[in-house]
C-alpha cells in the first residue's frame, strides 16, 4: 500500500444535511435508513452523512443500534427500509417495498474496511497471511493462475507479501509477522485487525470500539494513529466509540444514537452539552443539573 | 381408484413405522443438533433381535416366542407385548450406550466430529447385523391372518389386513404417549427446556447430561418397537434395512420440520405414501432416489419443514 | 502455511528444490539445523526412490518369492494402482473438506460420473446408437462407439464432473455443515442410481409435431456396465497401461499423483488458500474483508470434486470395465477416512492416508483372514468385516485424534484433544455479530476459541 500525500483536512460546511454540497465531498450518504427486528426496532429512520477526508464517530447509550447500523452500511444487513450511497455507488437501494443491498464483499470491494467490536480475527493464520487475506480483494490473478504459478500471479504474490509487511510495520508488528493471530497480545490483535481492514485499501474505515480494553497510553497510540490514517492516507474514518475523551479529542462531527434514532449530531463541543445527550446517557436529573457528559 | 386407496393403505402403514424412527432423529436432534446417522441402525438391530426371539432355529432364529400363524389371540398377545418390552428395552439400552461412549465426550467438539462419530457407529451397528443376520434377507411366516378386514362390509377390491391395523394398533399409543410425555412431564419440560439452551436449563437446575441420556432411551425404545413391527408387518430383515429406514425416516423428520414432533409423524406419513406411490406407479428402482430427492428438495428450499420448529427455536 | 518474506519460487523448479535443497546449501550458513535437515531429505529422497523402484523389484523379484516360499502381505500392481486412484481422491476430497472445510459425504458421485466418462468416450458403447468417432484412439480398424484418447477423456472428465460440481455446490454450499452433508451425501447415492436405472430407458411423448420416441435404451449398462473399456495408451513406446500391464500401470498412475500434489499444494499456497483458511476460521469476518465465499467455497467443492473424476476415468480405463456396483457409498467413506486418518488439511496426509489404507483394506486384511482361515476357518474373517474395523477406527479417532496424524498446522490447533477440552461451549444463540472468539490478554495456544457453530452464519469447522 503506497503512502499517498493528502492535503489537510478539508473545512467541513456547516450544512450537511441540507443536500446543498456537491456530492463529491459527501463520501457516504444514508436516507431514511431503518432496521427492524421481528417486532424490534433497531434503527429507525436514520439519516447519516459521512463527508470525504472526516473522522466521524458515532455513539450513544449500549444497544442503541450503533452496531446494527455499520452492519447495514457494509452489507451483513438488509435494510428494512432506506438508502445508502457510498461514494456516488448505491450500497442500499430500495426497490419497491423492499431494500436491496450489496454483498460484504463487495462493499468491501468498493473500498469501505472495518474492525470489530469483539476482535475477529483468522486465529491459526499468521499476522502477515492475516493482512494478506485482506489484500486478496484487489487481486487479478484467477484460481487458474494460482495453479500454474505463472509468472505474473508470483509477482503479485510478492507484491502482497511486500506491501503486507509495510502495513504490519506500520501498527508495529512486522517484527511477529509469523506469530499466529490468536497468539499476540490483546493490543496487538486490535492492532493487527486495523492493519488488515488497512489492506484492502478502503476509502472509508469503520471502527467499532477500537479502544475497548485498552490502557490510556495505548489509547492515546491510537488515536494518534487515526489521526495519521486521516492525514497521510486521506482515509475518511468512522468510529464507535465509547470512551468520551477520545470521542472529543478526535473527532470531526458527532452523531448520537439512542435507541435507533439520532438524537444529536453536531461538533464534539455542540453535542456534549446538548441536553438530550446528557440525558441519554446519564439519566434526566444529571441533564437536568448539566452534569459533564 | 381402487388401487389408489390401496397404495395408500400401504403407504400409511409404513409411514407409521416411519414415524416411530423418525422421531428418533427429530428428538436427538433437537437437543443436541446432531444428525444421528446410527439411528437407523439401531431401527435394523431392533427387527434383528425380535427375528432371533421369533423365528424358529430352522431359519436360524433362537425360536423362543414362537409366535406363529394359527397361535390363539390371548396367547398371541401376550408374546408379542414381551417381545415388544424386550426389543425396546435393549434398543433403548443401546442407545443409551452409545450416546454415552461415542457422542457425549463430543458434545463440545466441533459440530461435524460427532456427525462422523455418527457414521462410524453406524457402519459398526450393519456389521453386528451382519454377523447376526448374514448378508441374506431374514425372513419369518406371517404371523396374523391375511383374510381382508373389508370384506363382510362387501369391499373386495381393497385390502386391509389385521397386520396392518396391527402397525397402527402397535404405533397409535406409543405417538400418543410419547406426545403426553414430552408436553405433559416434568422430564418432558427439562428436553425442551435443554432443546431451547442447554446452558440456560443447566443453570435452572436441569440434569442436561441426563434428559439428553433419556432422550436417546427413549428414541432407542421407539426403534426397537419399530423394529418388532417391521418384522411382524414386514416378515423381513437384513442388515441394510437400516440405511433405507434410515434414510425415510430422516427425510421425514426434516420434512416436517426437524425438531417438530408433530412435524415427524406428519412427515413419515407423507414419505410413506411417496414411497408406497413410487413402488407402485414408478418402479422401486426410482424410489430411493425419490426420496433422496425430497430429501434435497426440503433442505435446499425450506429447511425448516412444513411445520417448523418447535422442540427448539434454531434452524 | 505462511512463507514469510520469500514467495517459494516457480513449479517444477521448487519442486524438486525440495528434495535437492540441503544438498546444494552452504553448510556454512545453516550450522545447527543442517545435519537436521539433511537427515530428513536423506530419509525422504530414499523413500521417494524406494517407492519408485519397488513396482519393478516387486513383479520381478517379490512376487515370486511371495508365491513359491513365504506369503507376504506385500501390496501388488493392482493394490498399488487403486493406492494411486484413491491417492489422487483423496487429494481432492482434502481441498473440499481439508482446506476450504467443507464436508462431502458424496464424493463417489464425481468418481462414478469420471468413470462414465471414460466409459462413453473410450468404448464401443455408443456404437449401439451409430455414433462412431475415432479420434487418436488406440483401436483397429472397423471400432465402433467414441474412442478418444485417455489424456482427452481424463480433461473431459474434469470438466464434467467440475460442472456438477458447480450445479450441485450452487444452491447447497450456503447450508450449514451437517445439512450440506446430508445433501451431498443424498447426491452420491442419486448419481449411481441413474447409472443403475438408466439401463432401459423409455422415453415416449410427442411435442407438437415431434414424436420423440425411445425405447428400451441402454444409455448407461445398468448393473451389467460398460466394457471393454480403452486402457489408456502411449502410441511411440506402443505401451498399454491396462490391468495386464503390471507396473506400468502404477506408474501412470505416479504420474498423476505427482500432478495432483502439485495442482493442491499450489492452492494452498495461492491466495485460494489463504481465502479457504479465512472462511475456515470465521466466514463472516472473510465475507467482510473482502472474500466472495460463495464463489471461493464453490471453487473449492468444484476444483475438488475435478480430482475424483481423473481418479474415476483412470479406474475406468485401467479395470477395461465400469459398473454401478462399484460406485457405493462405502467409498465416499472410505476416502473420507483417508484424508481424516491421514491428516486433515495437508496435501501429504492424504497421501499416505490413502496409501495406507488401501494397503490395509486390499492387501493386510484379506492376508491376515488367509493366514487366520489356514489355521481356523471356523473364525469369522476380518476382510468380510472391514468397515466394522473401520467403523470403530473413525469413532476412534474422532474422539482422540479428529485431526488425523498428519494434519495441517492450522487444522491441528483447531481440533487437537486439547483444543476441545479447554474451549467451552458458546452460551445460548449466538448473534451475528456477537461475542466471537475474543481472545483475552495472554492467552496461549492451548486455550483455544469455541466456535461451536451455533447459527448459519458461523464458520463450519470440520
Amino acid at each position: 500500500m503506497t503512502v499517498q500525500p493528502t492535503p489537510s483536512a478539508p473545512t467541513l460546511p456547516s450544512n450537511l444535511l441540507t443536500g446543498s454540497i456537491a456530492d463529491e465531498s459527501i463520501l457516504v450518504r444514508s436516507r431514511g435508513v431503518t432496521k427492524r427486528f421481528g417486532g424490534l426496532t433497531a434503527v429507525n429512520n436514520v439519516d447519516f452523512d459521512i463527508p470525504r477526508g472526516a473522522i466521524v464517530s458515532l455513539i450513544g447509550p449500549n444497544g442503541a443500534g450503533k452496531t446494527t447500523f455499520f452492519n447495514m452500511i457494509t452489507g451483513s444487513y438488509i435494510p428494512t427500509s432506506g438508502d445508502i450511497t457510498f461514494d456516488g455507488t448505491p450500497i442500499v437501494r430500495m426497490a419497491g417495498k423492499k431494500a436491496k443491498s450489496l454483498k460484504p464483499h463487495e462493499v468491501t470491494k468498493l473500498g469501505i474496511g472495518r474492525t470489530f467490536q469483539n476482535i475477529r480475527l483468522f486465529g491459526t493464520m499468521s499476522a502477515l497471511d492475516n493482512v494478506r487475506v485482506g489484500a486478496n480483494v484487489h487481486l487479478t490473478s484467477h484460481w487458474w493462475d494460482s495453479i500454474i504459478r505463472t509468472p505474473g500471479m508470483l509477482r503479485e504474490e510478492q507484491a502482497t507479501i511486500d506491501s503486507s509487511m509495510e502495513l504490519l510495520k506500520l501498527v508495529d508488528l512486522d517484527t511477529r509477522a509469523d506469530t499466529w493471530a490468536r497468539n499476540l497480545p490483546y493490543g496487538d490483535q486490535r492492532r493487527l485487525e486495523i492493519a488488515r481492514a488497512l489492506a484492502t485499501r478502503p476509502k472509508l474505515l469503520l471502527l467499532d470500539e477500537p479502544t475497548a480494553g485498552m490502557n490510556s497510553s495505548e489509547t492515546r497510540a491510537l488515536t494518534d494513529f487515526i489521526r495519521r490514517l486521516r492525514t497521510e492516507f486521506g482515509l475518511s474514518v468512522l468510529l464507535i466509540e465509547h470512551d468520551m475523551r477520545v470521542v472529543m479529542g478526535i473527532s470531526d462531527r458527532v452523531t448520537v444514537l439512542d435507541h435507533g434514532e439520532v438524537i444529536a449530531e453536531g461538533s464534539p463541543a455542540e453535542v456534549r452539552a446538548n441536553p438530550r445527550v446528557i440525558e441519554a446517557y446519564l439519566g434526566r436529573d444529571a441533564a437536568e443539573a448539566e452534569a459533564e457528559a | 381408484m381402487d388401487q389408489i386407496i390401496q397404495t395408500l393403505i400401504i403407504g400409511l402403514a409404513n409411514g407409521l413405522i416411519y414415524a416411530l424412527v423418525a422421531l428418533g432423529y427429530t428428538l436427538v436432534y433437537g437437543i443436541i443438533e446432531l444428525i444421528n446417522f446410527a439411528h437407523g441402525d439401531v431401527f435394523m438391530l431392533g427387527s434383528m433381535l425380535a427375528y432371533v426371539l421369533i423365528a424358529p432355529p430352522s431359519s436360524g432364529g433362537w425360536g423362543i416366542f414362537s409366535i406363529e400363524a394359527g397361535t390363539p389371540l390371548p396367547q398371541l398377545i401376550v408374546q408379542i407385548l414381551i417381545v415388544l418390552a424386550i426389543c425396546m428395552v435393549s434398543m433403548s439400552t443401546l442407545n443409551w450406550f452409545i450416546e454415552r461412549v461415542a457422542y457425549r465426550p463430543l458434545r463440545h467438539a466441533p459440530k461435524l466430529a460427532p456427525l462422523i462419530t455418527a457414521i462410524g457407529v453406524s457402519f459398526i451397528l450393519q456389521n453386528v447385523g451382519l454377523i447376526l443376520g448374514g448378508a441374506y434377507q431374514r425372513t419369518v411366516d406371517s404371523v396374523f391372518p391375511t383374510d381382508n378386514l373389508l370384506a363382510p362390509l362387501g369391499i373386495t377390491n381393497i385390502v386391509l389386513t389385521a397386520s396392518q391395523v396391527f402397525v397402527a394398533v402397535v404405533t397409535i399409543p406409543l405417538l400418543v404417549a410419547l406426545s403426553w410425555f414430552v408436553g405433559k412431564t416434568r422430564q418432558g419440560r427439562a428436553m425442551r427446556a435443554t432443546a431451547q439452551d442447554p446452558d440456560t436449563a443447566g443453570l435452572m437446575g436441569v440434569d442436561v447430561n441426563r434428559t439428553i441420556a433419556i432422550t436417546f432411551v427413549i428414541g432407542g425404545a421407539l426403534a426397537g418397537a419399530a423394529g418388532l413391527v417391521q418384522i411382524l408387518y414386514n416378515n423381513y430383515t437384513v442388515y441394510t434395512l437400516g440405511f433405507r429406514f434410515g434414510l425415510n425416516s430422516f427425510t421425514a423428520a426434516v420434512l416436517g420440520g426437524i425438531g417438530n414432533l408433530q412435524g415427524a409423524v406428519l412427515g413419515a406419513l407423507v414419505i410413506g405414501e411417496i414411497n408406497a406411490i413410487s413402488d407402485r406407479y414408478i418402479s422401486p428402482n426410482w424410489t430411493q432416489a425419490i426420496v433422496f430427492g425430497v430429501l434435497i428438495a426440503v433442505l435446499v428450499f425450506k429447511p425448516t419443514g412444513l411445520l417448523g420448529q418447535q422442540l427448539a427455536d434454531r434452524a | 502455511m505462511s512463507s514469510a518474506t520469500k514467495v517459494i519460487g516457480t513449479g517444477p523448479g521448487a519442486w524438486f528444490g525440495f528434495i535437492g535443497s540441503t544438498l546444494a546449501s552452504y553448510p556454512g550458513r545453516y550450522r545447527a539445523s543442517y545435519h537436521r535437515r539433511r537427515r530428513r531429505t536423506i530419509l525422504l529422497t530414499l523413500l521417494v526412490v524406494g517407492t519408485l523402484i519397488y513396482p519393478i523389484v516387486h513383479s520381478v523379484l517379490l512376487a515370486g518369492f511371495s508365491r513359491n516360499v513365504l506369503p507376504l502381505p506385500l501390496p501388488d500392481d493392482t493394490v498399488m494402482t487403486f493406492m494411486t486412484i484413491f491417492a489422487i481422491m483423496s487429494i481432492g476430497l482434502n481441498i473440499v473438506a481439508g482446506f476450504a472445510g467443507l464436508l462431502d459425504l458424496g464424493y463417489v458421485a464425481f468418481y462414478a460420473i469420471g468413470a462414465y466418462v471414460a466409459a462413453f468416450l473410450a468404448s464401443p458403447h455408443f456404437g449401439q446408437f451409430g455414433i462412431n468417432l475415432v479420434f487418436l484412439g488406440h483401436v483397429g480398424p472397423g471400432a465402433v462407439g467414441i474412442h478418444l484418447p485417455f489424456w482427452i477423456v481424463a480433461i473431459v472428465a474434469i470438466i464434467v464432473v467440475a460442472t456438477f460440481g458447480a450445479l450441485l455446490g450452487a444452491p447447497t454450499l450456503r447450508l450449514r455443515g451437517d445439512y450440506l452433508a446430508i445433501v451431498t451425501l443424498g447426491f452420491g447415492e442419486i448419481v449411481p442410481l441413474f447409472f443403475k436405472n438408466l439401463s432401459s430407458l423409455t422415453i415416449s411423448f410427442a411435442l407438437g409435431p415431434l414424436l420423440i420416441n425411445v425405447s428400451n435404451v441402454n444409455l448407461t449398462g445398468g448393473v451389467q456396465g460398460i466394457n471393454p473399456i480403452d486402457p489408456p495408451f502411449l502410441p511411440i513406446l506402443d505401451v498399454l497401461f491396462d490391468a495386464r500391464s503390471g507396473p506400468l500401470a502404477v506408474y501412470l498412475g505416479m504420474f498423476l499423483v505427482t500432478i495432483a500434489i502439485v495442482v493442491a499444494r499450489n492452492l494452498d499456497l495461492s491466495r485460494m488458500g489463504r481465502a479457504w483458511g479465512a472462511i475456515r476460521e470465521d466466514e463472516t469476518a472473510a465475507e467482510m474483508m473482502g472474500v466472495n465465499t460463495v464463489r471461493t467455497k464453490l471453487l473449492a467443492f468444484a476444483l475438488g470434486a475435478s480430482f475424483a473424476g481423473v481418479a474415476g476415468a483412470f479406474q475406468a480405463s485401467y479395470l477395461g470395465a465400469t459398473t454401478s456396483d462399484f460406485f457405493d457409498f462405502s467409498i465416499s467413506i472410505l476416502v473420507l477416512i483417508m484424508v481424516i486418518l491421514g491428516g486433515i488439511g495437508n496435501v501429504w496426509g492424504a497421501l499416505a492416508g490413502a496409501v495406507m489404507l488401501v494397503y490395509v483394506d486390499k492387501t493386510l486384511l484379506p492376508y491376515v483372514s488367509q493366514r487366520i482361515g489356514d489355521v481356523a476357518p471356523t473364525l469369522p474373517n476380518p476382510a468380510q468385516y472391514n468397515f466394522l474395523i473401520y467403523g470403530v477406527l473413525l469413532v476412534v479417532m474422532m474422539r482422540f485424534r479428529p485431526q488425523g496424524f498428519l494434519p495441517s498446522r492450522q487444522r491441528e490447533a483447531e481440533l487437537s484433544v486439547h483444543g476441545l477440552a479447554d474451549a467451552d461451549a458458546q452460551m445460548g444463540v449466538v448473534g451475528e455479530f456477537d461475542n466471537v472468539g475474543v481472545a483475552p490478554p495472554g492467552q496461549d495456544e492451548t486455550g483455544a476459541d469455541s466456535r461451536s457453530a451455533e447459527t448459519p452464519d458461523e464458520s463450519r469447522h470440520l
